[in-house]
C-alpha cells in the first residue's frame, strides 16, 4: 500500500491524475453537500419530534374540549393541558396583522419547553409558565411588523392585552415550512372574553396528554370509540410525518440531482482513466519484465485508487460541507429553527461515492493493465487491444444504476430516472452527432470551409460529440432552473387578471354577512358571499375512510384534515361540468354533490359514489352527481366539493368573500376588523410573495447543484482536451513547420471551441425550453411562450464557457515552438 | 562454426558444460500464425550460457533476435523447445511464476530506454527495488545513479534528459537489484556513435563489477565484438559467423 501511495504521489506530481481527482472531488461535493443538508434538516425535524406535539398524545377537535374529558384523563393519572389555535387579526394604534393566535392553560407545554425573551435582543430564558391573564406573548417578528415593544398594548377581538414577553421558541409551533402567520400566545382563561370563537370558527382545540403511555393510549382509544371521526388523535410520530415526507422527497430529488453530477463526472473519470491507462501500458510492461506479478500490478493500481478515494473523497466532502452551508444560508429563513450539529455520516457517504466512482469508473479499465504483455518492452506492437471500452462501460452503467437505487431507494423511481437520463444523453448525443458529422461532410467538399476542415471539430468527431453532450447536460440543468423557473412564474403571473381578488374575508358568521356586505359597499366594493362548511370526510359508500388507505401524500392530507365545502345553485363561470348534470335547473334539488375532477381522482371517488361528511357532531351523506373542472388560476373562491342548496343546512357554517382592493384603499379592512372582530382578512398578495420566495430559494439550492454539474461537464471537456493533447501538439508543430502562422493555428482551435460550446449551449437551451413547455402546459395548464432567445442565449453561454475553459486547457498545446514540440515527441 | 549441432553448445568452451549453465535453450523455436500461413521465425536452437559469460546476438531487422531475447528472458513462451533459467524450466511456469523468477534475477536495458515519464531519474531507478520490497530503495538507487555519474540529474524527468543520460538511468535501473543476468536490446540503437560507445563502456564496466551474465542483441558489429561470444541469427538459425 505504501508503494502505491508513493507511486500515486509521483503520478500526481506529474499531473497525470489531477483531472481524474478533480472529477471525483466534484462528484463527492455534490453528493455530500446534499447529504449534509438533508441530514441536518431531517435531524432538526426528528430531534423535535418528541416535542412537536408538546405532549405524548393529543386529542384534536373543532369544538371546545368538554370538561368531562379532562376529568376522565386526570382520573387515569394523566397530566393535561388545553390549547386553542386560530387565525385572527391583532390591532394596534398603528397597524393590524393576520396572526395565528394560541390560547394555552396551565401546564402547557407538557413536553418540551417554551423559551422567551424579556425584550428584543435580551438573552433567551426558559419560560416559567404561560402568559398571565390580560397578557400576551408575541413572536419577535410580530413586534417589528406591528411597530410595538414589550409593554405596549394591542387588541385581540373584543379585548385589550399587554405584551409581556417575546416567544423565542415554541415546541409545537408547527412543521418547519408551514405556519406562515406569526404567533400571539394568550391565556386560555382570556379566550372567551375576546369573543373571537363563534360557531364554525377555524379554531383547532387540543387536549394535551402526558404520563403513562399505556394509560394515555387507553384513554384516547376509548375516546375515539365514542367520538369517531369528530376527534383526531395525534402522536409525536404522526406529527413529524408531514414534514418528514416533504424532507424525504426533497432529499431524493436533490440526491438524484447530485447523481447527474456524478454521472457527468463519471464520464470525465472514464476519459481520463483511459488516457492514463494508455500511458501506463509500457510502464506496466517494464515492471512486469522486471519481475512484477499480475497480482502486484493489480495491487498497485487498486492501491492507488484506494488512496485517491481517501484523498479525493475527503476533499470533496470538505467542499460539500462548505456547499451545504451555502445552501443552508439560502433557505435559512424557511427553516427558522436552530439545526443539529453536522454529523460524520455524510463524510462516509463521500468516501463511498468516491470509492464507487473510482472503483466503478476507473478500476475496470486499470484492471486490464495487469495483462499488459511483458514482451511489449521489446515489441511495441503488442498489447494494442488491451483497453477495449466495452466492459468498463457496462460496469459504469451498473454503478450508476446502483448509485441511483441508493439515492432513490425505490426500484420504479430508479429505473425511470435511469431510463430518462439515458434517453436524454442518447438524444443529445444523436443530435450532436448529426451536427458534427454534417459539418464534417460539408467541410470535405473541395474548397469549402478550409478552417473547419482543419479544425479538430470535424477531424475528431467522436471527441466533439462527447464534449457537446457533457457540457450540454451541465448547461441544460442550469438553464432548466434559471430560465424556465422565471418564465414559469411570469407565465403564471400573467394569467392572473389585474383585478383578480387579492383580499379574502373568512369566518364571517351568518348573522354578520349583511353587515360586512354593507361596510364593503360603503367603501365601493361590490362582492359575492359564499357559505362554507368545514367538515371531515368520514365515509365513502358507507365504508369508513382512513388516511392510511391512500398512497399519495396529497390524498392522505385531504382525508386527514377537515376541508372546506360550499353550496350554490349557480355555477361560477370558471367552473365547467365535465361529467354528470348540474342541479341548477331543478327547483328543489335533493342533496347531491359536485366534485372537482382532480380531487375526485385523488381520493378515488367516481360518479354515483356516496360521501359522508362530519362536522360539529353532525353527519351528512350525499351522492356525487357531477364532476367539474375548475380554473384555479382565476383566483376566485372555488371549492373541491360543492353541494346542492340545503344539503349542509345541519352543519355549522361561516361565510366568506373575496374582492380586489388596491393597495392604497386598505382602510376599509381596519373598519371591518373593528366592527366584526371574528372576521379574518387574508391578504393573498403577501401569500403570493411568500410562495415566490419559497420557489426562488428552493430553486437556488438546486441551481447550486447545477453549477457543479456544469463544472463536471467542463472537466469532461478538459479531459477530452488532455486526451487529444498529443495530437494537437503534433498537428500544431507540423502546421507551423509547414508554414502556418500561430494566429491561424489558434483560430482553428478557437473555431472548434466555439462550435462545441455553441452547439452544446443551443441544445441545452432547446431542451430546457422544451421541458419548460411540457411542464407548463401539462402540469400547470399555463400558456408558455416558445422563446427562441433562450436557445440563442444558451448558445452564447455555452460558447463563452467552452471557449474560456478550452483556451485555458489547450493553451500549452499551441504555445510551444515546433522544435520543442518535436523534441518532446 | 554452426551453433545448431545435435548436442547443446556451451558457448564458453565449445563442449558440453560440466558446471550448470545459468541459461539453456533447448530446441527453441518460434512460429507465428500470419494470414498467408504460419511463419517460422527460428527453430531448433540449442545453446547454453554460463554464469558471468557474455553473448551477443547479431541479426538484421526482422530476423527475430528481439523475440529470441524475450524468450530467453521468459517474457514469452516458445512455440517449440524450452528455456531453462537458473535450473527452472520456463515452460513449466505460468506468466506470474516467470515474473517471480525474473524479479531480482534479471535486468533489462532497452533500445528506447523505457523510463517512466512521470518519474524522476532517481524514482525510475528505485522502482525495481521498490517492487522487490527493498526498504532502502532510495539509498540504493542514489548509489546506482552515482555509479553511472548522474547524481546531479537525479531529480530530472526523462524528458529533461538527453538520450545518453536516459540510457545511463536505464543502466542504473538494470543494475540496482544486482541481477545475475542482464538482457540488453539494442542498447545503443537510439544513440549517436560517441554516446553509444560511452554507454557500452559503462555497460561492460558494470557487467564486470557485478559479475553479471550478459545477453545482448544488436546489429552493431563493434558492440557485439565486446562480448565473449558472438552469434548471428539468420534464416532461423544461429551461426558463428556472418556468412
Amino acid at each position: 500500500m505504501m508503494l502505491s501511495l508513493r507511486l500515486l504521489a509521483r503520478d500526481w506530481r506529474s499531473g497525470e491524475l489531477r483531472l481524474l481527482a478533480l472529477a471525483v472531488v466534484i462528484a463527492v461535493a455534490a453528493v455530500t453537500g446534499v447529504s449534509w443538508l438533508a441530514d441536518r434538516v431531517a435531524g432538526a425535524t426528528e430531534a423535535r419530534a418528541a416535542d412537536l406535539l408538546a405532549a405524548d398524545r393529543a386529542v384534536e377537535t373543532t369544538d371546545l374540549i368538554p370538561a368531562e374529558w379532562i376529568e376522565r384523563a386526570q382520573s387515569r393519572g394523566l397530566s393535561t393541558a388545553q390549547t386553542a389555535v386560530f387565525p385572527t387579526v391583532v390591532v394596534t394604534d398603528r397597524a393590524n396583522r393576520l396572526v395565528s393566535a394560541k390560547a394555552v392553560n396551565d401546564g402547557y407545554p407538557l413536553r418540551g419547553r417554551l423559551r422567551t425573551q424579556p425584550a428584543l435582543g435580551a438573552p433567551e430564558q426558559l419560560a416559567a409558565g404561560i402568559p398571565e391573564p390580560g397578557n400576551v406573548w408575541l413572536e419577535s417578528r410580530l413586534l417589528g411588523l406591528l411597530g410595538v415593544e414589550v409593554g405596549d398594548r394591542l387588541s385581540l377581538g373584543a379585548r385589550q392585552f399587554r405584551i409581556s414577553a417575546i416567544i423565542s421558541f415554541e415546541p409545537d409551533r408547527g412543521q418547519g415550512f408551514g405556519s406562515l402567520a406569526p404567533r400571539v400566545m394568550l391565556n386560555h382563561a382570556d379566550l372567551a372574553s375576546t369573543e373571537l370563537l363563534g360557531p364554525g370558527s377555524r379554531a383547532r382545540h387540543k387536549l394535551l396528554l402526558a404520563g403513562d403511555l399505556a394509560e394515555a393510549t387507553a384513554f384516547t382509544r376509548a375516546l375515539s370509540a365514542e367520538q369517531g371521526n369528530r376527534i383526531e388523535i395525534e402522536t409525536p410520530s404522526e406529527q413529524g410525518r408531514g414534514a418528514a415526507e416533504i424532507i424525504e422527497q426533497a432529499k431524493r430529488f436533490l440526491g438524484l440531482a447530485a447523481l447527474l453530477t456524478v454521472i457527468v463526472a463519471g464520464v470525465a473519470v472514464l476519459l481520463t482513466v483511459r488516457h492514463y491507462a494508455e500511458r501506463q501500458i509500457m510502464g506496466v510492461a517494464v515492471m512486469r519484465a522486471m519481475g512484477a506479478t499480475r497480482r502486484q500490478v493489480l495491487g498497485l493500481f487498486t492501491g492507488k485508487l484506494l488512496w485517491l478515494t481517501l484523498f479525493a473523497g475527503g476533499l470533496g466532502a470538505g467542499l460539500g460541507y462548505l456547499m451545504h452551508w451555502g445552501m443552508l444560508l439560502i433557505v435559512a429563513d424557511l427553516l427558522g429553527t436552530s439545526l443539529p450539529a453536522a454529523g460524520w455520516q455524510p463524510l462516509a457517504t463521500g468516501w463511498l461515492t468516491a470509492g464507487a466512482a473510482l472503483l466503478g469508473f476507473a478500476l475496470p479499465t486499470l484492471v486490464r493493465l495487469r495483462n499488459a504483455p511483458p514482451m511489449r518492452v521489446l515489441r511495441a506492437d503488442l498489447g494494442g487491444g488491451l483497453l477495449r471500452a466495452g466492459m468498463p462501460l457496462v460496469v459504469a452503467a451498473l454503478v450508476v444504476l446502483g448509485l441511483m437505487a441508493w439515492q432513490a431507494g425505490d426500484v420504479r423511481v430508479t429505473l425511470s430516472v435511469f431510463v430518462a437520463v439515458g434517453a436524454t444523453l442518447a438524444l443529445l448525443a444523436v443530435v450532436a452527432a448529426g451536427v458534427v458529422y454534417g459539418a464534417r461532410a460539408y467541410s470535405r467538399q473541395a474548397g469549402q470551409a478550409r478552417l473547419l476542415w482543419l479544425s479538430g471539430f470535424t477531424r475528431r468527431p467522436l471527441t466533439a460529440v462527447i464534449q457537446i453532450v457533457a457540457v450540454g447536460v451541465g448547461l441544460m440543468s442550469l438553464f432548466l432552473l434559471a430560465v424556465v423557473r422565471n418564465d414559469l412564474l411570469s407565465a403564471w403571473q400573467a394569467e392572473i387578471p389585474p383585478d383578480a381578488p387579492n383580499q379574502f374575508l373568512i369566518n364571517i358568521q351568518p348573522d354578520e354577512v349583511d353587515g360586512v356586505r354593507e361596510t364593503l359597499a360603503a367603501a365601493g366594493v361590490e362582492t359575492q358571499f359564499y357559505p362554507m362548511v368545514r367538515a371531515r370526510l368520514t365515509a365513502l359508500n358507507g365504508e369508513p375512510i382512513a388516511a392510511d388507505d391512500y398512497d399519495s401524500p396529497q390524498a392522505r392530507r385531504l382525508t386527514r384534515r377537515e376541508f372546506n365545502l360550499s353550496w350554490t345553485g349557480t355555477l361560477a363561470p370558471d367552473n365547467e361540468i365535465v361529467s354528470g348534470d348540474w342541479w341548477g335547473d331543478q327547483a328543489n334539488p335533493r342533496p347531491q354533490l359536485s366534485l372537482e375532477t382532480d380531487f375526485a381522482q385523488e381520493i378515488g371517488v367516481a360518479m354515483g359514489d356516496r360521501l359522508t361528511f362530519a362536522s360539529g357532531g353532525s353527519e351528512v351523506s350525499a351522492e356525487v352527481t357531477s364532476l367539474r373542472s375548475v380554473r384555479w388560476e382565476s383566483f376566485n373562491v372555488n371549492f373541491f366539493v360543492l353541494a346542492s342548496p340545503g344539503t349542509f343546512n345541519d352543519l355549522p357554517q361561516t361565510w366568506l368573500t373575496s374582492f380586489y382592493l388596491p393597495d392604497d384603499e386598505t382602510a376599509v379592512l381596519n373598519t371591518l376588523i373593528r366592527e366584526f372582530p371574528s372576521v379574518t382578512p387574508i391578504d393573498v398578495s403577501s401569500v403570493l410573495r411568500i410562495v415566490r420566495t419559497i420557489i426562488d430559494q428552493g430553486s437556488r439550492v438546486v441551481e447550486l447543484m447545477s453549477l457543479l454539474t456544469l463544472a463536471a461537464g467542463v472537466l469532461v471537456l478538459l479531459a477530452a482536451l488532455q486526451i487529444t493533447g498529443e495530437d494537437r501538439r503534433f498537428e500544431s508543430a507540423l502546421l507551423r513547420a509547414l508554414g502556418a502562422r500561430g494566429r491561424r493555428i489558434r483560430a482553428m482551435a478557437r473555431l472548434e471551441f466555439w462550435l462545441v460550446g455553441a452547439i452544446a449551449g443551443a441544445l441545452a437551451g432547446l431542451a430546457a425550453t422544451a421541458a419548460g413547455m411540457v411542464v407548463a402546459e401539462a402540469l400547470f395548464n399555463l400558456d408558455y411562450p416558445f422563446r427562441p432567445l433562450t436557445i440563442v442565449a444558451g448558445a452564447g453561454v455555452g460558447l463563452l464557457t467552452v471557449w474560456l475553459a478550452g483556451a485555458l486547457g489547450a493553451r500549452r498545446y499551441y504555445r510551444a515552438s515546433p522544435m520543442r514540440l518535436l523534441r518532446e515527441g | 562454426m554452426a551453433s545448431d549441432s545435435a548436442a547443446p553448445t556451451d558457448l564458453a568452451n565449445g563442449s558440453s558444460s560440466v558446471q550448470s549453465p545459468i541459461l539453456q535453450a533447448q530446441g527453441l523455436g518460434m512460429r507465428f500464425e500470419a494470414p498467408e500461413g504460419p511463419i517460422s521465425l527460428f527453430e531448433g536452437l540449442d545453446f547454453n550460457i554460463d554464469a558471468g559469460d557474455s553473448l551477443a546476438i547479431l541479426g538484421t531487422s526482422g530476423s527475430g533476435k528481439s523475440t529470441l531475447l524475450g524468450l530467453l528472458a521468459g517474457l514469452d513462451l516458445p512455440s517449440a523447445g524450452s528455456v531453462i533459467m537458473d535450473r527452472h524450466k520456463l515452460n513449466d511456469l505460468d506468466e506470474d511464476a516467470r515474473a517471480v523468477l525474473r524479479a531480482g534475477r534479471v535486468g533489462f536495458v532497452f533500445q528506447s530506454f523505457h523510463l517512466l515519464p512521470g518519474l524522476t531519474a532517481l524514482e525510475n531507478v528505485m522502482l525495481p527495488a521498490e517492487l522487490a520490497g527493498d526498504a532502502q530503495a532510495r539509498e540504493h538507487a542514489a548509489s546506482a545513479l552515482d555509479q553511472v555519474g548522474l547524481t546531479p540529474r537525479r531529480g530530472h524527468y526523462p524528458a529533461q534528459l538527453s538520450g545518453g543520460e536516459q540510457q545511463r538511468v536505464a543502466l542504473a535501473r538494470a543494475f540496482i537489484t544486482a541481477p545475475s543476468i542482464l538482457f540488453a536490446d539494442e542498447p545503443t540503437g537510439n544513440l549517436d556513435h560517441t554516446t553509444g560507445e560511452q554507454i557500452i563502456n559503462l555497460l561492460f564496466d558494470l557487467n564486470r563489477d557485478y559479475g553479471t551474465t550478459l545477453v545482448l542483441v544488436t546489429h552493431d558489429q563493434a558492440v557485439a565484438g565486446r562480448c565473449a561470444h558472438v552469434r548471428y541469427l539468420r534464416e532461423g538459425r544461429l551461426m558463428a559467423t556472418s556468412e
